[in-house]
Formats: structure tokens, C-alpha cells, sequence
């Protein structure tokens, strides 16, 4: 624990109240490539206490930034969170209380804890060399960043737990400009990756870019066509916000309880799988991380839930409570895998339908989407011919009730997914 | 402040640099959040941070929020610059040395606490009703004072203050479920609030939610779609304002590269961003580059007339700049963004741009929208719609995306109306958030419409 939380845990002990610190500090290294040249560099230092206090059943919480607080600046954030305890009418339902913790191997690499800024440059301006050497007629950029950070939960059930994990991200863009073609690759990782890792950014990007320069719209489309991980990735965040435990709660969700069925697809949340970069050992309330089958062959099994909506909903917390220094816990996703099928989906031949957008325009408690097609391609004869700018459009929950996935598996940063072979309709 | 500005003047002079920027920024902010009546959030905050930046023909930044860094932020900025070195150039331009306060009539900040719950609580209480299963009310203010300072001897305090209130309801019958919400916001004080008729928006909100459980999924293929004001901000926004924002432009990301002074719209057409108008959500005074914040006419009868830009893209593209560089808060570097964007009144009513429709459909409100500017390919979400025959407003219809090419969809505009109106807060992604709003008029233009039928 570091010097000011125990301060703090000091001065809470002595008022009358439950109590939750949780803390956080680290450093980003970022830079961004544009035109295959580096041309932002950047290191961001971030500190910060959040408390939440609670008080005949009601919770108040304050935050402060940097981690060297006076004396005074402790007494007045403790103050502040009881204040607001008093006045707040936000329920507090207690805090979690300890359980057993397995530290999660593979989040933290000390290759990029302990990299010096001027390495971590020098890798940057090797990307953008390599970007200029990829060069054909695309214009390249694109973005590469290490990150550090801490993060600690104390509470006054006797929780105390801290963890160190660390961050790489690299992302590709490649544009043609006549006829105009874009193609994009992002990818995240917990380790120092070898420069073939961005090697095989830049490739993507490209490959894509030249397949989308030449792509045309498709005539209308109904059937039987298959969705890569992305396009899945997108109809999934649409259909997932049903599994969200205060969704449910408040009564925006398509379900209410656990059983009903929406197809034959599994579907999880994983906070335990070593070396992604959605896990965690344990959540933002201290509660440790697990697996979660949210959709079990077809049936809804568990939302996702942290302490207080599992509480209000006579569940257990899933360990899906997110957060920063800033905020309350708020439910997320950790790792989410859609479980591979036995359809071999690799040499498909038809409509396959790669990345589309617009996904917050959809509507996902009528399910409802129209979402535009970014990139697409027909195979027929074993010939490729790319499409974009038709929109895919149908109901998610219908959609996904025709979803069967395919044998081999893709990683999109904490998304794990096969292709999908679904029923579907393009305009 | 004074130590602060000296140690980045011998710091810089250490460093060998000409040109830094540092803002030094702190803000207060309160936030309630309930559904169905149970309060989820009540939270009063303030924080200080520091945001520097350092030029040498490339940009080194670093950000910090403890006090014990904000020297070391500096340093840090000046010595990444030092060991970057590019061959850009940005525009200077003369020492800015001001003070600006967006004035409202009633600070926010002399409201209590407890009464801005209440008011939460009393939206809550309006917004339940028959089938109404699901409510949510959503109140947050802001005052963010920067002080920026930059080694040409800017020194620009300003104080923006920032108000936002937004409620929703989910209505469910038969299994079928729908939302509807309505959002308010300015750089304004408590008269925001207080100009609001609770009563009409409330009741408003619930009955178009009814309607859109009553609704059928449109048609789809390519159509005549007559887009309210706020559809029209949205698809302005996204049709046009992230196009010629010229770091995507300078990027070579941008369909609109090279075709400054043509016609890309048709005549009349006049598209304006403006971050100086009067308590609009996405008004500033000093853009996070320290350049005063401009009326920029994007598109003039149809002409691309000019590029939203920065320090950077200015001396690029040889433009005046026009203070459109903005930071999502000390911990971001400013980039091209988007203030108060909207097409300027033509002359159509409402009713003769209806009756210009044969077979189409009337699309409302604002779902959010994403573009490809360098595919040239948007998408933007409508809240609900109607399907229109022979000028006539017909039956309503839900769930609708529309898609389009820039440069056909602006082309393709048939009528602008008379009825401009900006008042449509959001918040806009770029990989990061700011405060904008947008608008317009009633206009009539066709694009691919993702309907279910």
C-alpha cells in the first residue's frame, strides 16, 4: 500500500463509516506516425485516490488527484465523501468482502516497465522506417504506445490488494487515395512485442487498403453469409448491452433472469486467461476475476455484475467492475470469447462480410441495425471480388439465433472470436 | 503561475527550443444520475493538471495531474521534442495576452446541491407512465479555468462554464422495447434549466417512444429522406465537418484533399462553424493552441471555401488560422475538432420541401454517426421517422441508419430550409471527446437507407 492510501485508511478507521480506497497511478509512452513520419511523441504521468464511503445504507464518493496529498487534502476528501454519504440517496448495498485472489500470470512484463523513453522512440521511428519501405502508392500512419500501471483496492472488510500490469498497442492505417481504399489493423498485447508484430501491422493495413481501393458496392443481398471477427465484434457490443447486470436492473435489457434462449453460440467473459489485455486478477471493488458464461449453447446463463447490481438483483458479482480513480465502478467486459464451432468456415466461398461501422446507431433494445459495410468480398470460384458502402441491416437477436461459428479462432486485443456463418441481408 | 512561467523559460532556454505552449487547467465538476428514481451517481469533484507541449518541428508532449510533476511534465515535453526533431513548421503569429469569462445570468454554481436534485427527482417523477418500464435522468455541470501560456509570451486565462441535462425513457409492450431521449445543453448557467418546459419534453419523450413501439422498420435502398434540424447537425457533422478538418486533410486521409475553392455542393448550400456563437454546448473563447476561436464559413453556395485547422495545418496549407485546435482535457494534445457546426436557412418551408416528396421518408432527431472521410462513406442514425407519399406524412417507422458518399449525398441536397436551428448538444469522438453542437434547417437530400423491409 503506498504511503498516502495509509494515511488515509488511518483517518478512516477513526470515523464511523464503511469504506472503500481505491488508487491508481502509472505512465503512458505514445507516439504517433503520420505520412510514415513520427510526428507526436508523448509521456503522460497519472495519480489519483478514489473513495467511496458508505453510511446507513447510502453511498458518497469524492476522488483527488496525485498521490501526495497534504494532511488537510486527505481530512477534506474524506469529509467531502461523507457529506455526500449524508445527502446522496445513492443505495450502498456494502462492500465486497475478501475472498481468495489468483494472481493472473503474463499482465506484467518489466521489459516495458523499465524500457527508457529513447528506446521506446527508437522504436517508434523503426515503425515509421518501416512504413516507408512498405510504402507502395498508400499513405501510411498509424500508432504505437507502452503503458505501466498500478491499480489497488483497500476496504474496512479487509480487502487490500494491488496489482502492476502493463500495456502495448499498435495500430496501422494505409489509405489510397485514387480510387480511394482504406485498410486498418489494431492490436494490444500485455508484452513487449518483437518487431515482426509490427511488421504485420503495416501488411494488414496495406492488404486491406488495396482490396478496399478496388472494392464496388454489391447488389442487394439475403442469405446465408459469413461475418469475420470484427463485423462480429460490432453485431456482439449491439446484442451485449442486454447482459449488462444495471441494464437489467432497470429494465432496458431483452432479459430479466438467466434461461432464456437466443441461438446455439457460447459466449464469455474471462478475466483469468494469462497475457490479454482484458485480464485482471481482481476487479475495481477487489472482488477476484473468474470466467463468466454469459451464453452457454444458446441459453443466457449470467450478466455481467459487480457487488451492487449483483446485490440488487440476488446474484453474486461476477468481478466485472470497472474503473478509474475518477469513478465509481461502472460494469464492463473484461476478455469476451465467443467460443469456437465445428463449422470450417476458412475456405468459405460466398458473401464474407470483414468490417463494418456505425454500431452505436443501432438500437439494442429493439435490436434493430443498419450498420455501413466498411469492407466486404464475394469468393466465387476461388476469385475475390471486395465490396463496401452497402449497409448490413436485420435484428441482432434474430441474427445471432442463426450464428454458427467457425473452427479457428482470431484475437481483436480482448476480443477472441472464429468467423460466424450467419443468415443475413445487405442493401 | 509566475514560477512556472519562468522555470519553462530557462528550461526551453536549457533545451535549445523556440517554441512550447503549457496549459495549466482546473476543473470543477458535479454529476447526478438516476433511474428509476434511484439516484447512481452524485459526485463533486475538482481537479488540477498540466498539459505541455514542446515544438521542434515535431511535437513532444507530457501531461500530469500530481503538483510534485508539473515541473517534470515540462521538462519531459521539452526533452521528447529535443530528441524528436522533424521538419514541420507551425504558424506563431503575435503574443496574445487576455482574460475571458463566458458570462451567464445564473452561475450554477450558487445552486445547491440538494436542489439539483430535486430537479432530478422531478424529471424522474414526470417521466413515469403506462408502459414506461424504464426511466433515466442524467444532470452535469462544469467550470474548466485554463491558463495557457506559450514561449512567444501568450498568456490567456479563460473560464468556460458548461451545463448539460438529458433524460430518457425505454416503453415496452408486447415484448417490444423502445428509447427515446431528448438532451439540453450550453456554455450557459442555471437559465438553461430554468428555460426548459419539464412538462412538455417529458410528455414529449414518453409519446415518442409509444409511437416508435407502434412503428415498423422502413423500407430500404436509396431514397428522398427529408432530415429535421437536428438529423441535418448530425449529418453535416458527419457528412462534411470531419472531412475538412485539415490534419485529415494534411494526412492524406481526407476525400475533400486538393479541392479547396471547388464546387463539392450544390449552390446555395452554406455550412458554418462557429464556436463564438452565444451559450451554444460547443462555444469556446481560445482554442487549446491559445488562437482565438473564429466563424469559419466551411462551404459558400457550394464551394469548399475553406479547412477547419490548427497552428500546425494553418502554416501547412497556407491558411488563416482559425483556432479549431481543442483537447479533450491537460492530458490530451489538441487536435482539428469541430465547435458549433450547421447549415446555414435557404429558402424553403417546411411544407413545400414535403411536398417535393413523392416516395420517401421524414427522419428525426440525432443517433450519433460515424465517416470514413478517406472512403468517403458515413453513417448516421435517426431517432424516428415517417414514411412520406405525395407529401404526405404517413405512418412511423423505427430503427433507422442512413448511409451516403460525401460527395454525392452534398450534391444531391434539392432543398434547404428556412427553419435553422442549433441546439443540439453532443459530444464527438476523435479518439477523443469534446463538447459540440450542431444543427440546421429541414433539408431534402437521398441517401441509402438500412431498413428492415
Amino acid at each position: 500500500m503506498i504511503e498516502a492510501v495509509e494515511r488515509l485508511v488511518k483517518l478512516l478507521e477513526s470515523e464511523n463509516v464503511e469504506w472503500e480506497v481505491f488508487y491508481q497511478f502509472g505512465r503512458s509512452g505514445s507516439f504517433r506516425i503520420e505520412r510514415e513520419t513520427l510526428e507526436r511523441s508523448q509521456r503522460k504521468f497519472y495519480s489519483g485516490i478514489g473513495l467511496r464511503v458508505g453510511l446507513k445504507g447510502r453511498l458518497g464518493f469524492s476522488y483527488i488527484t496525485g498521490l501526495h496529498p497534504s494532511e488537510e487534502e486527505l481530512k477534506k476528501l474524506v469529509e467531502r465523501a461523507v457529506k455526500l454519504a449524508k445527502i446522496s440517496e445513492v443505495p450502498f448495498r456494502g462492500f465486497p468482502a475478501s475472498g481468495r485472489v489468483n494472481r493472473v500470470r503474463g499482465i506484467y512484463d518489466r521489459t516495458i516497465d523499465e524500457i527508457p523513453f529513447e528506446e521506446a522512440h527508437r522504436l517508434a521511428l523503426e515503425y515509421a522506417e518501416l512504413m516507408q519501405e512498405k510504402k507502395g502508392e498508400e499513405t501510411l500512419s498509424g500508432s504505437l504506445s507502452l503503458a505501466v500501471g498500478t491499480s489497488g483496492v483497500v476496504n474496512s472488510n479487509g480487502i487490500e490488494l494491488e496489482e502492476r500490469s502493463t500495456y502495448m498497442g499498435v495500430s496501422a492505417y494505409a489509405v489510397i487515395s485514387e480510387p480511394p481504399g482504406t485498410g486498418s489493423y489494431r492490436q494490444s498485447f500485455t508484452s513487449l512485442q518483437p518487431v515482426e508484430e509490427l511488421e504485420r501491422a503495416v501488411e494488414k493495413a496495406v492488404d486491406e487498403a488495396r482490396l478496399s481501393a478496388r472494392a464496388k458496392k454489391l447488389e442487394s443481398y439475403s442469405g446465408e453469409l459469413v461475418l469475420e471477427p470484427n463485423a462480429l465484434a460490432s453485431l456482439i457490443e449491439v446484442f451485449l448491452s442486454n447482459l449488462y447486470g444495471d441494464e437489467v436492473y432497470h429494465g432496458r435489457s431483452r432479459f430479466s433472469k438467466p434461461g432464456d434462449e437466443i441461438g446455439s453460440f457460447t459466449l464469455v467473459d474471462d478475466s483469468t486467461l494469462p497475457a490479454l489485455p482484458g485480464s485482471y486478477s481482481f476487479d475495481g471493488e477487489g472482488v477476484p476475476g473468474q470466467r463468466t458464461v454469459l451464453v452457454g449453447d444458446g441459453i443466457v446463463r449470467n450478466f455481467l455484475l459487480d457487488h451492487t447490481y449483483a446485490s440488487f438483483l440476488g446474484m453474486e458479482s461476477t468481478g466485472n467492475a470497472l474503473r478509474t480513480f475518477r469513478s465509481v465502478p461502472y460494469i464492463g467486459t473484461s476478455n469476451l470469447i465467443l467460443e469456437p464451432g465445428d463449422e470450417s468456415l476458412e475456405d468459405y466461398e460466398g458473401v464474407i462480410v470483414r468490417k463494418v461501422f456505425g454500431e452505436h446507431t443501432a438500437n439494442p433494445v429493439s435490436g434493430d441495425f443498419s450498420l455501413t459495410v466498411e469492407l466486404g468480398y464475394v469468393i466465387e470460384n476461388g476469385e475475390l471480388k471486395p465490396f463496401k458502402d452497402n449497409m448490413l441491416v436485420g435484428n441482432v437477436f434474430e441474427l445471432l439465433r442463426t450464428l454458427k461459428p467457425g473452427r479457428k479462432v482470431e484475437r481483436i486485443s480482448s476480443f477472441v472470436s472464429p468467423r460466424g456463418l450467419v443468415e443475413g441481408r445487405l442493401v | 503561475m509566475e514560477w512556472l512561467i519562468k522555470k519553462a523559460e530557462e528550461l526551453a532556454r536549457k533545451h535549445g527550443l523556440d517554441y512550447y505552449e503549457i496549459r495549466l487547467v482546473k476543473v470543477t465538476s458535479r454529476r447526478l444520475v438516476m433511474s428509476n428514481g434511484q439516484l447512481r451517481e452524485l459526485s463533486s469533484n475538482s481537479e488540477l493538471g498540466i498539459g505541455a507541449r514542446a515544438f521542434n518541428g515535431t511535437w513532444g508532449f507530457s501531461s500530469a495531474n500530481d503538483r510534485e510533476r508539473f515541473e517534470k511534465a515540462i521538462e519531459t515535453a521539452m526533452k521528447i521534442a529535443k530528441l524528436s526533431r522533424g521538419d514541420a513548421k507551425i504558424y506563431l503569429g503575435e503574443p496574445v495576452r487576455d482574460k475571458v469569462e463566458l458570462k451567464v445570468k445564473k452561475p450554477f454554481t450558487e445552486i445547491d446541491i440538494e436542489e439539483k436534485l430535486s430537479l432530478v427527482k422531478e424529471i424522474d417523477g414526470l417521466l413515469r407512465g403506462e408502459k414506461i418500464v424504464s426511466r433515466s435522468v442524467n444532470y452535469g455541470d462544469s467550470i474548466v479555468e485554463t491558463f495557457y501560456f506559450n514561449s512567444l509570451g501568450s498568456e490567456i486565462r479563460t473560464v468556460v462554464p458548461r451545463i448539460r441535462l438529458g433524460f430518457s425513457v425505454t416503453a415496452r409492450e408486447n415484448g417490444e422495447m423502445q428509447d427515446f431521449w431528448k438532451s439540453f445543453g450550453g456554455t450557459l448557467g442555471w437559465e438553461l434549466i430554468e428555460g426548459i418546459n419539464l412538462d412538455h419534453w417529458t410528455a414529449h419523450v414518453k409519446e415518442k417512444a409509444l409511437e416508435l413501439l407502434r412503428a415498423s422498420s422502413p423500407p430500404s435502398g436509396e431514397m428522398d429522406v427529408i432530415a429535421d434540424p437536428e438529423l441535418t447537425g448530425v449529418f453535416i457533422h458527419e457528412a462534411l465537418g470531419h472531412a475538412v478538418e485539415a490534419d485529415s486533410v494534411k494526412n492524406g486521409d481526407s476525400i475533400l484533399a486538393g479541392r479547396l475553392g471547388e464546387r463539392i455542393a450544390v449552390e446555395g448550400l452554406n455550412v458554418v462553424d462557429d464556436p463564438t456563437l452565444p451559450g451554444k454546448f460547443g462555444s469556446y473563447p481560445y482554442d487549446d493552441e491559445g488562437i482565438k476561436a473564429k466563424r469559419v464559413e466551411i462551404i459558400k453556395d457550394g464551394v469548399l471555401v475553406s479547412y477547419l485547422n490548427d497552428r500546425e495545418t494553418a502554416e501547412y496549407f497556407g491558411l488563416e488560422p482559425n483556432g479549431h485546435a481543442r483537447a479533450e482535457s491537460y492530458s490530451h494534445q489538441p487536435l482539428v475538432r469541430m465547435g458549433n457546426t450547421y447549415v446555414e436557412p435557404g429558402d424553403w418551408s417546411f411544407e413545400e420541401i414535403l411536398e417535393e416528396v413523392k416516395n420517401g421518408l421524414y427522419m428525426l432527431g440525432d443517433k450519433g454517426g460515424e465517416v470514413d472521410t478517406a472512403n468517403g462513406t458515413f453513417t448516421f442514425g435517426a431517432k424516428l421517422g415517417y414514411i412520406v407519399e405525395n407529401g404526405e406524412i404517413k405512418e412511423p417507422v423505427r430503427d433507422v441508419a442512413l448511409s451516403g458518399k460525401i460527395l454525392d449525398v452534398l450534391k444531391n441536397i434539392r432543398a434547404i430550409g428556412n427553419d435553422t436551428r442549433v441546439e443540439f448538444p453532443g459530444y464527438c469522438g476523435k479518439g477523443q471527446w469534446v463538447p459540440v453542437d450542431d444543427g440546421g434547417p429541414h433539408i431534402l437530400t437521398r441517401a441509402l437507407v438500412g431498413g428492415l423491409r
